[in-house]
């Protein structure tokens, strides 16, 4: 019900914006309190997992440029799928489309990318991030353009082909893995040279956060800019609400069906690889761990706006800081937030139920 | 005393009330028309009768008793039963199997259902092979299916919605038989109909509702057709001529044609070639086989045909979405078979599409968006969209088609089905080049108004020395508005009429594969 969306918007956005405002805030703010919850039923003392997790979110400029830093990548996860949905398509896929732009970007990083100028040398791994992504996610527009695969299943078994892919390369030493050195050595990457990093923002204070900041941000612009004011967020939109007559107004759909796939993976792949570059440093076969599937509430939550994604990404990337320090130091399960995560999609989810309501009376 | 009365009936579907305070009996023994343009209540006051819908306010008797029903199944138990606009029938079984269905309680063996059918034939004559698969049946016995289906229980009280609008002219008179017979056994019949020649051959009585409101109930013995089309529309008819006259169908007759609704006697050079247009669907069957037509600058050649004998089909192939598996189609010059609809829009070929809201427009989106669904591109800059721009033309696009919305943005689903066609027609006929322009049934489901107006707009078009091709199912609307009628009979054309040469009984003829010309 949020996917179909756009029927909803038309028309009716002015009456809708309180609400769509309310519902995500109302939502999220119950479901910490159901959070807390549960922090006070697992023993644990409440004051000091709320403690544990404001320090992990914002505690200082290191936590808070990491929680930025996770927000980027769940952002551009977030924009591709509302890229997607605005052609009526969801891509689930964000999870495997993260794995193959994170895999290849270290591919290059560490095979050729080093030594180029000019800041080349982090700018074409990230290309290649990309492409890889846009292909992963083109794929399942492809089946559905020319097969009708349904792309919530292809993007979703795409996903479960491109993790172990990432755990092969780090495990095969002819592909990613680097050399054992000695007995503890871990199976994966070697790290990426000190070039292809991503520059930080703010090197002189400590802060992890990095220029990606800045690429999401564009994103978020030119994914907005696209999908609300351009013609070929229009044709998408045709495309998405009735491809009969988009055919026969005299648009190509399936192109825009792959299309629409191809730049939603991309910027999943993207998000990948700004995750190895601007943070991780080389490539373990858990690196996505959930940011897929995190990035992929992000959009739902967002309602196709790109300024909800902002929001839901920041939210989220914050939420992810905070429950690993507050399972670190104050000793709650992690699991408490990713309830919490939940709780918060389920309860925005069934008022979107209510809102709908409210609409078509 | 009579059979059902209904009192102060109001039904509202949100801020939108369908029914308003509607008082009327309905007598044992009679047949009583509803009459109405599309959304004057007629189908919602029959969904209420049926116990589709309950009422928001009034009650209702059934035999003096009251009645309530709070669902189909209680309205059959009552005696009160419908066929509806779309049967439910199971195709891929036999006529009796069908009859069977929904009675596994009542005990009954198929030699029973057989033996009722017999009585049935007998009494009516509704005479059908228990033994034949629906989907081998014609829609008119399908239909007659469905009748029997009804009157196997011995009913007090059937309800027709809008029944004939999918029958052919000989069908249409078997089933008017059929409700006068019910009728003469002190059943009811309800019939729903918006076709003024249908009533004034089987009704005992016509209940006039406009806008939910019921304008008169009149007994039809000696009554003034004309001022039943008056009460229907709201307005005299004679200012609208010969097109009102056949889109409601007065007296069942053609309608003469005045000198200005006949086009040029001699129409122009081809502009459309079909020539052995075959198309077979995705099982193999042959449903274009062999089509060859011509249609010359300025005139308007009507196809006429019982649905499903490849109507659809030419429909699509001309619009792009299906390709044809043999034969050829030339606009103008220009070979467009098996093109795209947007090599086929560049040759100069308009489409108003028979499926309005599948294949004409997005109803979802604006009707500014609606209306340059086809040129998206034309206002923009940069690849951004200049919507100021686009507002403006479509705002004098709306003033010359006479497009009424509150504002070009307002979503395409907020306008009435007349409004969302005459949009269609000015985005085809705003299209540049333009030398042929296909209209397939243009009018289905439009109220008398806006019929009116796709009228003038297909004439205006083919004065303009536009080749017009209009395929319908409407016999009067082909007569009143082509200049030349070709049948299209199981996917070929099997004869043609010119104007001044229409009749209602060749050209039936001709639509049930009877009769060459």
């Amino acid at each position: 019900m949020v996917m179909k969306n756009p029927k909803l918007a038309q028309g009716t956005r002015r009456k809708l914006v309180p609400l769509q405002v309310l519902v995500p805030v109302v939502s999220t703010v119950i479901a910490l309190g159901i959070g807390l919850l549960i922090i006070a039923a697992t023993g644990a003392s409440v004051v000091e997992a709320i403690e544990a997790f404001w320090d992990g979110m914002a505690g200082s400029d290191f936590n808070i440029g990491a929680s930025i830093n996770r927000a980027i990548s769940l952002a551009l996860v977030g924009l591709g799928f509302i890229f997607a949905s605005r052609a009526n398509l969801t891509n689930v896929g964000g999870e495997g489309q993260i794995a193959m732009g994170g895999m290849f970007a270290t591919a290059a990083a560490l095979h050729g990318a080093g030594g180029l100028p000019l800041g080349l040398a982090f700018i074409v791994p990230l290309a290649v991030g990309t492409v890889a992504g846009a292909v992963w996610g083109g794929l399942a527009g492809f089946l559905k353009a020319a097969r009708g695969t349904n792309e919530v299943i292809s993007t979703l078994l795409l996903s479960f082909i491109a993790l172990p892919l990432v755990y092969w390369s780090v495990e095969s030493f002819h592909l990613l893995r680097k050399p054992i050195s000695d007995v503890s050595s871990l199976p994966e990457s070697a790290e990426i040279p000190d070039t292809t990093k991503l520059p930080l923002l703010f090197p002189d204070n400590g802060s992890p956060l990095h220029i990606g900041l800045l690429i999401a941000a564009i994103a978020v612009v030119v994914v907005w800019l696209v999908l609300k004011h351009s013609t070929l967020g229009l044709r998408l939109r045709a495309v998405g609400l009735n491809a009969t007559a988009s055919r026969r107004a005299g648009m190509r759909t399936s192109f825009y069906v792959i299309l629409a796939m191809t730049v939603s993976g991309g910027l999943g792949g993207l998000g990948g690889a700004i995750m190895i570059l601007g943070q991780q440093f080389y490539l373990t076969s858990d690196f996505s761990s959930g940011y897929g599937f995190d990035g992929l509430v992000v959009g739902l939550l967002s309602r196709g706006s790109a300024v909800g994604v902002v929001i839901g990404a920041l939210l989220f990337g914050f939420l992810r800081s905070g429950s690993i320090n507050m399972e670190i130091s104050a000793h709650v399960p992690s699991a408490v937030v990713l309830i919490c995560q939940g709780l918060i999609v389920i309860v925005i989810a069934g008022s979107a139920i209510l809102t709908n309501r409210k609409v078509t009376r | 005393m009579a059979l059902l009365e209904l009192s102060g009936l109001t039904k509202r579907f949100g801020a939108f009330t369908a029914l308003d305070d509607i008082s009327l009996l309905i007598e044992r023994g009679e047949v009583h028309c509803l009459l109405g343009e599309n959304g004057a209540g007629k189908s919602t006051l029959c969904n209420l009768v049926f116990g589709v819908h309950r009422p928001d306010a009034g009650t209702m008797t059934l035999g003096g008793e009251p009645f309530d029903p709070r669902g189909p199944a209680e309205a059959l138990q009552r005696g009160v039963v419908m066929v509806h606009q779309h049967f439910s029938l199971v195709p891929n079984m036999t006529v009796a199997e069908n009859l069977m269905l929904g009675r596994a309680s009542a005990v009954l063996k198929p030699q029973d259902i057989i033996v009722r059918m017999e009585q049935l034939a007998a009494e009516y004559g509704l005479e059908i092979d228990p033994e034949a698969r629906i989907d081998e049946l014609s829609v008119g016995e399908r239909q007659r299916v469905e009748i029997i289906k009804c009157l196997l229980g011995d009913p007090q009280l059937l309800v027709l919605d809008e029944p004939t609008a999918v029958l052919q002219p000989d069908e249409i008179d078997a089933l008017l038989a059929i409700c006068r017979q019910v009728a003469l056994r002190g059943k009811s019949v309800i019939l729903v109909t918006h076709k003024l020649g249908e009533i004034s051959r089987v009704a005992d009585r016509t209940t006039v509702l406009r806008q939910g409101r019921i304008i008169e109930t009149v007994a039809m013995e000696g009554a003034d057709i004309r001022s039943l089309v008056r009460s229907m529309v709201g307005r005299d008819v004679q200012s609208a001529g010969s097109v009102l006259a056949a889109a409601v169908d007065i007296e069942g007759k053609t309608p003469a044609k005045s000198s200005s609704d006949v086009g040029p006697t001699s129409p122009g050079e081809a502009v459309l070639q079909i020539s052995d247009l075959v198309y077979r669907d995705p099982h193999g069957v042959p449903r274009l086989d062999g089509l060859s037509l011509t249609v010359g600058t300025g005139e308007i050649v009507g196809i006429a045909g019982v649905e499903g004998n490849g109507q659809t089909e030419l429909g699509l192939i001309l619009a792009g979405l299906a390709a044809p598996s043999g034969g050829a189609i030339v606009v103008g010059g220009t070979q467009v078979t098996g093109c795209t609809p947007q090599e086929i829009t560049d040759a100069g070929v308009g489409i108003v599409p028979e499926d309005r809201h599948a294949v004409a427009c997005i109803k979802e989106l604006s009707v500014a968006e609606n209306l340059y669904l086809g040129a998206i591109g034309k206002f923009s800059r940069f690849g951004l969209l200049d919507k100021s721009a686009r507002r403006k033309a479509a705002e004098t696009m709306m003033r010359d088609f006479d497009v009424r919305a509150s504002s070009p943005d307002v979503s395409m689903a907020s306008l009435s089905g007349g409004n969302q066609q005459k949009a269609v027609l000015a985005r085809e006929l705003s299209l540049d080049p333009l030398v042929f322009l296909l209209a397939a049934q243009p009018t289905r489901g439009l109220d008398v108004g806006a019929i009116e107006a796709v009228y003038n707009r297909i004439r205006a078009a083919r004065d303009d020395g536009l080749g017009v091709l209009l395929i319908s199912s409407e016999l009067e609307e082909l007569m009143a508005v082509s200049d030349r009628i070709a049948v299209i009979y199981r996917g070929k054309l099997v004869g043609e009429l010119a104007a001044g040469s229409f009749s209602r009984e060749a050209i039936g003829a001709m639509m049930s594969g009877h009769a060459h010309v």
